[in-house]
């Protein structure tokens, strides 16, 4: 059992009631300080997972130990060490910000003479300081979100588990909460993080995990599942039908355009180009289609998502609708907005 | 990414018991005094109670009560009280589907905090309104013509009986919350009993005037117990008809075996709740 390790999860196993598995053998291991993304689709096993790991649920089989105490026989040792933000957003609607703020400082034991001057400083990290004497229940959904994500930081745990944290935050409440969790996983704060969204992983994430019908599916450094995707993806819409996908499929996949041997997919109007030279490369193929008599009605060029990540992994598509977050913009650009 | 040193834990030694009674018994004050619904709500039914009741039955009521009672309004009075820690019983359950809902239950579960004491804290700021409660009906009720023969002692007497009548309702809802996760089963639940307990109970008339079926049942009804303990007090009498008890003397044949009873029932149901708050956890798993 190594110290440095602030997660070990051995074949975790998770049966519901009614019979659902929705863990099914994972193992995982998240050293000390390090900031880990752990990402899936809906239902795929994400958030049964962090609540195994946070206490709140007994697995069914498997073994958990956090911060070197054993999930199941220590429990509250577990729980002292560690915040929590759940998926749901969770405040007392009834209380003020500055209430909860209080109530989570003093449900954590943090020290009398800190408290106050704490729960200034989170106030003012997450954007309620001036609306600090308001019940929550007067909040919007992403101010609630903003204070959820204060409270569960009040004792400084060396270990936060963030259950979507971000989602249906605009992006420049997304990215002050970016920022927070890069200064305390800088700080030494190890993070386990889950997400939807392969942008929010591949911005914060050192190594990431990808759970697919609770098991994972794949790990690695986000570099490391773009690579499994094989680059960005070129899409290109053509005006004209099947015959003319065919002959740009041949004319994306001869030499001299790409290096390599780049992926190319026939889609619904054109076809698609996967490739780490994308961007690079794509006016030659524009050209060289041009040349060839075809008509392009219209090309864009993107990163790969979660979606291609699972593509890659699985050769099959998500199959519920992820919808990408609003790009945000780069943390830099938001640092002055602070008051 | 990883550094030399975590950041500096902001927690002190660790929680004690009494300490984690205290914050959440803090908080469910505050709750409470924002959302007066709470405070005021619970109200609403007693208070209709002893108005109508007193208005539209006393004449009738009044004479089949025993000799020595001055009038219904002070018959009846002790049942409304019981009926007021009954309401706020209820509430606490509903306080917890709340705290369900809103995902507070789980940051709970998550915290260290020993559970009992969470329990514990949000059950005394229930006892907290409940003292007050009982202070506003005791004085409507005394408005309206009820004598308290046992005075200002008695007061403190009916508070307390109100106290320890509602603990195991308070279990009981609390219970139901966990067990059902969902507000309206739990107000249907806490007041689907509530009616047709006071009714069949030696709240309304007493129990020799009522079918032979019904005193039986009321022999098994919590609601008979508090009732009799709180009417022993403002009457000042031994006033228990389900059971002839003669061993301790005058009022304490009715309190004995009534507040034994409700201590036992507190006991059975209040341990039932805490065992299952200890196990709560989000979902169930096999």
């Amino acid at each position: 059992m190594s110290e440095s390790l602030a997660i070990e999860a051995e074949n975790l196993e998770v049966v519901y009631g009614d019979g659902t598995e929705a863990v099914g053998g994972v193992s995982l291991s998240v050293p000390r300080g390090e900031f880990f993304g752990f990402l899936g689709p809906n239902g795929a096993g994400k958030t049964t997972t962090i609540k195994t790991l946070a206490t709140l649920l007994k697995p069914t089989s498997g073994r958990i130990r956090v911060n070197g105490y054993d999930a199941l026989e220590q429990p509250r040792k577990v729980r002292e060490s560690i915040g929590y933000m759940a998926q749901e957003t969770s405040v007392d609607p009834e209380l003020t910000a500055r209430e909860n703020l209080r109530f989570a400082c003093e449900s954590y034991g943090v020290r009398k003479g800190e408290r106050a001057e704490r729960i200034e400083e989170l106030l003012e990290l997450v954007d309620l300081a001036d609306v600090a004497t308001k019940e929550a229940k007067e909040f919007s959904g992403g101010m609630k979100k903003r204070l959820d994500a204060a409270t569960a930081l009040v004792h400084r745990p060396p270990l936060v588990f963030l259950d979507e944290p971000t989602t249906g935050l605009d992006p420049k409440a997304r990215n002050r909460l970016w920022d927070y969790f890069r200064r305390i996983n800088d700080r030494g704060t190890t993070i386990f993080l889950t997400t939807q969204y392969l942008e929010e992983a591949d911005q914060l994430c050192e190594r990431l995990g990808v759970i697919l019908d609770g098991e994972i599916v794949a790990e690695g450094s986000p570099a490391d599942l773009k690579q499994e995707v094989g680059g960005e993806i070129l899409n290109v819409r053509l005006e004209d039908g099947p015959e003319a996908r065919q002959r740009a499929v041949t004319v994306a996949q001869s030499a001299g355009i790409f290096p390599g041997t780049p992926s190319v997919e026939e889609t619904d109007d054109g076809i698609s180009v996967t490739t780490p030279t994308a961007r690079q490369h794509g006016t030659d193929l524009l050209v060289a289609l041009r040349d060839e008599g075809l008509t392009v009605t219209g090309f864009d060029v993107r990163a790969p998502t979660l979606d291609d990540v699972f593509l890659a992994i699985t050769g099959e598509h998500l199959d519920d609708e992820v919808a990408e977050p609003e790009p945000a913009s780069p943390p830099a650009a938001d640092g002055g907005e602070s008051q | 990414m990883s550094t030399d040193t975590a950041e500096q834990s902001a927690r002190s030694g660790g929680n004690t018991f009494f300490g984690d009674v205290w914050v959440n018994f803090v908080r469910w004050n505050i709750k409470a005094v924002r959302n007066r619904f709470v405070l005021v709500g619970s109200l609403v039914q007693p208070v209709i109670f002893l108005v109508l009741f007193t208005q539209v039955f006393g004449n009738v009521a009044g004479q089949s009560l025993p000799p020595g009672i001055p009038n219904y309004e002070t018959y009846l009075l002790p049942a409304i009280v019981i009926q007021v820690s009954l309401a706020t019983g209820a509430t606490s359950g509903i306080g917890l589907v709340n705290d369900i809902e809103s995902g507070m239950f789980e940051k709970v579960l998550v915290s260290p905090m020993n559970r009992a004491a969470v329990f514990v804290g949000k059950t005394a700021a229930e006892m907290v309104r409940i003292v007050l409660q009982i202070a506003i009906i005791l004085g409507l009720g005394v408005l309206l013509g009820a004598e308290i023969a046992t005075g200002i002692v008695g007061v403190v007497g009916i508070m307390l009986v109100g106290i320890l009548f509602s603990l195991w309702f308070v279990a009981f809802s609390n219970t139901l919350a966990l067990l059902t996760k969902d507000q309206e089963s739990t107000i249907i639940g806490a007041n689907l009993l509530q009616f047709p307990l006071l009714f069949v109970s030696s709240a309304f008339l007493p129990i020799s005037t009522l079918p032979g079926w019904i005193q039986t049942v009321a022999k098994f009804n919590p609601i008979t117990y508090g009732v009799d303990a709180a009417r022993a007090i403002m009457l000042d009498a031994d006033v228990m008809e389900v059971w002839d008890i003669t061993a301790f003397g005058g009022i304490w044949n009715t309190l004995v075996p009534a507040i034994g009873v409700l201590v036992a029932l507190a006991l059975l149901l209040g341990g039932i709740a805490v065992s299952m708050i200890n196990r709560a956890s989000s979902a169930d798993v096999r």
